[in-house]
């Protein structure tokens, strides 16, 4: 009998055309969207030479300490490279400016320099920065010799050596010995949580499947349902044998979206591999829970019940960062409890722990909350299946 | 007026839909707004940054986070280093300092600390990194010619006490006018899935053969009958369009009081156009009413992503945007994205907009042609 069930839940679920477009081939797609969508961003995200134009007035030529700032800050050799610089007059930059083709332009009047730019932004800081540091050795070199050259008259040395003096100040400012040190994760990428997401999307769409087959069962939901009630079979075989073969299905589809991130698209799901197959199994499951749970307990027609599913996976989806990487975070910090009661997010948190975390702590903690969440919904679902009766129907 | 009625009372039954993808409008194209600052003068970028301070008070320690507190915005986070990972991830911070333990004597005898820091791979990291570096190497200097703190302060804080003039060029207001275009370009998605998901759904209800055969032994002209449908899905349309409008009003407030406004207005009242013709089509291709929702989430979610309505056209890849201008909405937000940046408005500076409005027109008529075709082939097989 189990198998005899078993082998017709397959075939039932196997031929439902929009089922399976929701679970197998709708998380590709989407999967697709992101990927054609996201590739880019985070390479926009790092740091360009930004282009800038210099008016090549008297002011600027007679200049040394600028001169030189700016070559050393436009030498292609120099792996530091910040600018690459064009020396126009001022009408020719007004209009690369006005078609954003530089950030901005540098106009050297007499002592000061004046920064013209589009708007404020990143580029532009940092355009105003570099100007500012350049100007603080002014600073710095005036204070330096006139420090020297009083300790020297407080010594009662009236023959200065000013030349002497500037040059060692000179030599103090060039010695580039700042120490900081970068002990930040290399695994950064935050568009990672987009696939992450939808893997849980994908792991909780599997709860339709779950619920299709379960309605087979319910005499409340169809003439299936009904014949079967009333059949001696063991509810607890046929139950499972349904159950085993939506989870096999599910697992599946599962197996082929990871098989489809991993090598068409790229998703780096960090390196243990053992650990990833055992969060997607258990996600599986709390997914299949999820769709139990609903089908048992929400006593309406297949319709709706899918629409609540969808609805609550959404909805989960959207919390743990599908539609916003950082709606995640944002939770985290503000309402917390919402998160560890969200599967979606439970399934979101484990992968971003494997990816980002050198320890294990957080990816169990996420494994056991999705196996308590399942346990729960099992246990209500099989609570009120039990002893169902209908004078009625 | 029967028709009229019918299709009404089929749009009624799906209003839940329709609130729903309002909501979607408001809360995401609404989740990007950026409050208002001044851009007339200019104001530094300052990079998101925390601060993990270990050494007791200290006055170099102390002045040291007193110019970062000046440049960069410091997010106060819990003292927890899960936390911290967790904010740097999430891009809540760009840039992470550890100071150490007696980090402000050990400086002021003249020695050398290591700092360590986290960093995100991005700009506002670079900001930080550039602005850090600039102190640090002031203090260098200060330290190893001077031993009086107060002295070593006083000189860090003269040298870079220097703020460069600026001078901002456009006359933009860029926010508004970014919020007014984010608000837009979301719109696509919105608009795009519910008309083509309403009026699949009731055409789909008029498409049933027992409906069908009803129609055609009714006393109905069948061509009053088409012209009919055709009027209640251009004024469901319009009502939809009309919708969207007042919440701009409500969101974006004065800014669409222009004319700019009225031509952001007017793009996506053809958009919702074009849409209406997709769902046509669509219809009368489509036999299957519960293949509705997958096919309309393909098409609406495809080409938003594609086109740029949730993440911005200039992050996209280009071979994406080639792709995608074969897709109408591609031109919608080019407009959209053209508009936004217009420092004036005149017949000259519009050429584009008006280019690309034109091909959505030549779209609309692609997919009525397209419609009629299969409509008349699809009659002589019944």
């Amino acid at each position: 009998m189990f198998f005899h069930n078993f082998r017709y839940s397959l075939k039932i679920l196997t031929r439902n055309r929009t089922l399976l477009f929701w679970t197998f081939i709708f998380p590709i797609l989407l999967g697709t969207f992101f990927y054609l969508a996201f590739s880019d961003i985070e390479k926009n995200e790092t740091l360009d030479v930004i282009n800038i134009a210099i008016i090549p007035n008297d002011s600027y030529k007679n200049n040394k300490i600028y001169n030189e700032a700016f070559k050393k800050l436009s030498d292609k050799k120099n792996k530091d490279r910040l600018f690459n610089i064009k020396y126009i007059d001022e009408t020719r930059a007004k209009k690369l400016l006005n078609k954003k083709k530089i950030t901005g332009y540098l106009n050297f009047e007499d002592e000061d320099i004046k920064i013209t730019v589009l708007t404020s932004g990143i580029n532009e800081t940092i355009l105003r920065y570099v100007i500012d540091e350049v100007k603080s050795e002014e600073t710095i070199i005036n204070t330096l010799v006139k420090n020297e050259a009083m300790n020297d008259i407080k010594k009662g040395n009236y023959n200065i050596d000013y030349n002497k003096i500037y040059m060692n100040a000179n030599k103090l400012l060039n010695s580039d010995d700042i120490k900081i040190k970068d002990i930040s994760n290399n695994n950064l990428s935050y568009t990672m949580i987009e696939y992450y997401t939808l893997i849980a999307m994908a792991a909780l769409y599997g709860s339709i499947i779950s619920m299709f087959i379960t309605n087979y069962y319910l005499a409340n939901m169809n003439s299936i349902g009904k014949r079967v009630s009333i059949s001696k079979i063991s509810k607890f075989k046929l139950l499972f044998s349904g159950l085993l073969s939506s989870y096999i299905i599910q697992v599946f589809g599962l197996l082929l979206l990871f098989l489809y991130t991993i090598f068409v698209l790229k998703v780096d799901y960090g390196t243990n591999f053992n650990l990833v197959m055992l969060l997607s199994l258990v996600s599986v499951l709390a997914g299949l829970s999820l769709g139990v749970a609903v089908s048992v307990l929400i006593k309406k027609n297949d319709n709706a019940k899918t629409g609540i599913l969808i609805g609550i996976t959404m909805l989960g989806c959207f919390l743990s960062g599908m539609m916003g990487i950082t709606m995640k975070y944002i939770v985290d910090k503000n309402i917390p409890i919402l998160n560890l009661i969200n599967p979606a997010s439970m399934i979101t948190d484990g992968f971003y722990a494997l990816y980002y975390y050198n320890t294990l702590d957080r990816y169990y903690f996420d494994i056991i909350s999705l196996v308590l969440f399942s346990a729960i919904m099992l246990v209500i679902s099989i609570k009120s299946l039990r002893r169902q009766k209908y004078d009625s129907i | 007026m029967t028709v009229f009625k019918t299709f009404f009372k089929v749009v009624k039954a799906y209003r839940g839909t329709i609130i729903f993808y309002t909501i979607l409008l408001i809360v995401f194209g609404g989740m990007n707004f950026q409050t208002n600052d001044n851009s007339m003068t200019f104001t530094n970028t300052k990079p998101d940054i925390a601060i993990v301070n270990k050494d007791s008070d200290n006055p170099i320690t102390n002045n040291l986070i007193k110019y970062l507190k000046k440049n960069a915005k410091i997010i106060k986070l819990d003292d927890s280093e899960s936390k911290r990972n967790d904010a740097l991830f999430y891009r809540d911070v760009n840039y992470i300092i550890y100071i150490p333990k007696n980090y402000g004597k050990t400086i002021s005898e003249g020695k050398k600390v290591e700092l360590s820091i986290k960093k995100t791979p991005d700009y506002n990291a670079y900001l930080a990194y550039i602005m850090l570096k600039r102190y640090l190497k002031v203090q260098n200097i200060y330290t190893k010619t001077n031993t009086d703190e107060r002295e070593i302060i006083k000189n860090i804080n003269n040298s870079l006490d220097n703020n460069t003039k600026v001078k901002v060029m456009s006359k933009l207001n860029t926010t508004e006018l970014s919020n007014m275009n984010s608000y837009f370009n979301f719109a696509s998605y919105s608009i795009m899935a519910i008309v083509i998901f309403i009026v699949c759904l009731v055409l789909s209800g008029f498409h049933e053969e027992s409906i069908i055969k009803r129609t055609i032994i009714s006393s109905m002209d069948y061509k009053r009958y088409n012209r009919l449908i055709l009027i209640s899905g251009i004024i469901y349309t319009i009502i939809t369009w009309l919708v969207f409008t007042i919440l701009g009003f409500f969101l974006l407030k004065e800014t669409l009081f222009s004319l700019r406004g009225l031509i952001y207005l007017f793009n996506s009242l053809l958009f919702t156009m074009c849409s209406l013709t997709i769902a046509l089509l669509v219809s009368s291709l489509l036999n299957n009413k519960n293949a509705v929702n997958g096919i309309v989430n393909v098409i609406a979610l495809g080409s938003s992503f594609l086109c740029g309505a949730f993440v911005p056209s200039s992050f996209l890849p280009k071979s994406v945007l080639n792709f995608s201008k074969i897709l109408p909405t591609y031109w919608y937000i080019n407009t959209n994205d053209t508009l936004a940046k217009l420092e004036i408005i005149n017949l000259n500076s519009l050429r584009n907009v008006f280019s690309n409005m034109i091909i959505i027109l030549i779209f609309i008529l692609v997919f009525i042609i397209l419609n009629n075709i299969i409509t008349k082939y699809k009659r002589k097989i019944g």
